[in-house]
């Protein structure tokens, strides 16, 4: 007998009581339907991840003052007070620097009228925009004088100026920042992404270590390699540096971190990684929970055709054909059910990337891997009841009522 | 022997026995059985209930192995074949016809007869081929698209019969085959069997019926597991 035929049988068989058949294929249905959009979903993220990382300047290196930098959590960013703006202009002299923008950060009470919220304020050079790629939607971004006059003059994020409620028409009006009236000169494009980004007000360096915090040190030194450029030997060549200039003996931890946009990327993909294992995880829970369902009606099959399996016996089939005939038609089930869970799955990845977004994710390997998964569902979990008819005795099957 | 002409002997008990183990109590169903059955004869086994009957179907059909004494099956020592051996055996060498027919259930007249020729590997075409002409030399030509549960008793049975000789098989074996058939049907279902017998096949009928084991040239009479004299 050979495979066609067995699928046609099977497919015969399993269309007689179409049901039956469709509610035992069910748990396979909803684990590689659950499998299928969780890996979609997964990728979709991993990519916005990837946009909004790149977003923030595909050359962008970032030192940090601080000591510990592990996966995404670092310690307070000044809990060490160490760099200098001596030390930027020391960087920026570097071979492969395009630019470099010294910031410090602090949380200020920022009001205008009667909204107010706690902001980063962030005191940078003008040279900031350049660096992390951000654009100015309405007015302008810091200019040199700005900075040489340490005026006070303030830039918003366009999440600051959504919660304050400021709009084009507030430009040159009055904000206050740390109580002191500042004058509102831009507003940023949105970013989008991961964190606060677009939740931030930008004032002169000079304004900020003169006018609200009196700090000399620097929280963090942002650096755009130029085009080209090797970011991890830029960012070796940072840290040798600072080294240096720090006198840090050869064994001393730095006093400083420094981040690539790759080291970054890592972290984050490790993370949308991880977070998709686990459900898969679930899903594949649910993939073994159907087939012993299909083994479970396999097994009520054998029960219910045990004169047919004898009356097969009777007429010439051997152990082998009866094995084969029961086998076959557990694949048959769980394939169907895995291409049912297969459509269905992309049909959610579809509808969910729609919401979420990004588009429609979809990947070849993940329905191959699916496919097969189903298949050895139906193996595994068919094998034993498919022994069970295999092993009858004709003699007592046929006499079976 | 009953035949005159000297012809191949197709069926050798020698000395069968067959026991059963029921718990701790060892029932023999089959004591000392010794028969010859020639190529191209008629013979009809007949006995009460209880006389063995179903336990020599077994054996001759190779279905069942004797416990002890020598079966040869067209010279060929058959105790001494595993399962799959057996069935080799039964799919080239045997047709079986059944009492309550056995055919299988939601599966049409000619895909029932196609049924043992599936399982000797044959193809598709030649499979609804040599179906089809097994069920027109019953006389069902009409009805091979019918399932079992739209046919009568009579058709059920001469489509057990076309699956019987579809596989062009040395010998058939029919157990009771007109038991559940009033007289009239069952008589035609003997005919049927004669003619196979006529055109030079060995049938083995299995009866409690003196009267329907009449039709055959043989008749060997089994009782509390013995052949009567």
């Amino acid at each position: 007998m050979n495979l066609r035929e067995l699928v046609r049988l099977s497919l015969q068989r399993l269309g007689a009581s179409p049901l039956r058949s469709a509610l035992t294929m069910l748990g396979v249905i909803i684990g590689v339907a659950s499998v299928v959009a969780v890996v979609s979903i997964g990728q979709g993220t991993g990519r916005r991840i990837t946009t909004s990382i790149g977003s923030l300047g595909t050359n962008l290196l970032t030192i940090n003052a601080g000591r510990s930098f592990s996966g995404l959590a670092r310690g307070a960013a000044g809990s060490a007070t160490t760099l200098t703006l001596a030390d930027a202009t020391a960087v920026a002299a570097l071979a492969d620097i395009e630019t470099v923008a010294p910031s410090i950060s602090s949380q200020q009470l920022v009001a205008s009228g009667i909204q107010n919220e706690t902001v980063s304020v962030l005191g940078t050079t003008p040279d900031y925009l350049a660096v992390h790629a951000d654009e100015v939607w309405q007015g302008s971004f810091l200019t040199p004088p700005t900075q040489d006059l340490a005026l006070r003059v303030a830039v918003i994020g366009s999440t600051t100026a959504t919660n304050l409620k400021l709009g084009p028409s507030n430009l040159g009006q009055s904000i206050t920042i740390g109580g002191l009236p500042f004058r509102l000169i831009g507003i940023l494009q949105p970013k989008g992404g991961l964190g606060a980004t677009d939740d931030v007000v930008i004032v002169p360096l000079s304004t900020l270590q003169h006018r609200i915090s009196s700090s000399a040190s620097l929280s963090t030194i942002s650096v755009s390699m130029a085009d080209g450029a090797d970011s991890t030997v830029t960012s070796n060549l940072i840290t040798a540096l600072l080294r240096v200039r720090h006198h840090l003996a050869a064994t001393a931890t730095a006093d400083f971190s420094v981040t690539t946009q790759a080291q970054l990327l890592s972290v984050a993909s490790t993370v949308s990684n991880t977070l998709t294992l686990l459900l898969v995880g679930i899903g594949s829970i649910s993939l073994v929970v159907g087939g012993i369902g299909i083994m479970n009606i396999m097994l009520v099959s054998v029960r219910e055709r045990t004169r047919e399996i004898g009356i097969r016996k009777a007429i010439g089939a051997r152990r082998r054909d009866v094995l084969a005939q029961f086998l076959v038609e557990a694949v048959v089930l769980s394939l169907l059910g895995g291409i049912l869970g297969i459509a269905i799955g992309a049909l959610a990845s579809l509808v969910i990337g729609q919401i979420a977004g990004w588009g429609f994710v979809f990947s070849l390997p993940i329905v191959a891997i699916a496919l097969v998964f189903s298949a050895l569902v139906g193996i595994v979990f068919g094998v034993w009841p498919a022994r069970q008819a295999a092993v009858l005795d004709p003699i007592v099957a046929l006499r079976y009522e | 022997m009953a035949a005159s002409a000297p012809r191949a002997t197709i069926i050798s008990l020698q000395g069968v026995s067959r026991t059963y183990r029921l718990g701790s109590v060892e029932v023999a169903a089959l004591v000392d059985v010794s028969l010859d059955v020639a190529d191209g004869e008629f013979v009809a086994i007949v006995g009460p209930s209880g006389s063995g009957k179903t336990t020599m179907m077994n054996i001759l059909g190779c279905l069942d192995r004797p416990t002890s004494g020598r079966y040869l099956f067209d010279s060929v020592p058959v105790a001494g074949l595993n399962d799959d051996q057996l069935a080799l055996v039964r799919s080239r060498s045997i047709g079986f016809v059944f009492q309550n027919y056995s055919l299988l259930p939601r599966t049409s007249a000619i895909d029932n007869v196609a049924a043992p020729l599936l399982y000797q590997g044959v193809p598709a075409a030649e499979r609804r081929r040599r179906a089809q002409a097994a069920l027109e030399r019953v006389g069902l030509a009409d009805r091979i698209h019918h399932q079992p549960s739209e046919l009568s008793g009579g058709q059920q049975q001469r489509v057990g019969i076309a699956r019987a000789i579809v596989t062009e098989p040395r010998m058939v074996l029919a157990d009771e085959p007109t038991g559940n058939l009033d007289s009239h049907v069952g008589a035609e279902v003997m005919a049927l069997l004669r003619e196979l017998n006529a055109s030079g096949r060995t049938v083995v009928l299995i009866t409690h019926e003196e009267a329907v084991a009449d039709a055959a040239d043989r008749k060997i009479s089994l009782h509390d597991g013995r052949v009567a004299a």
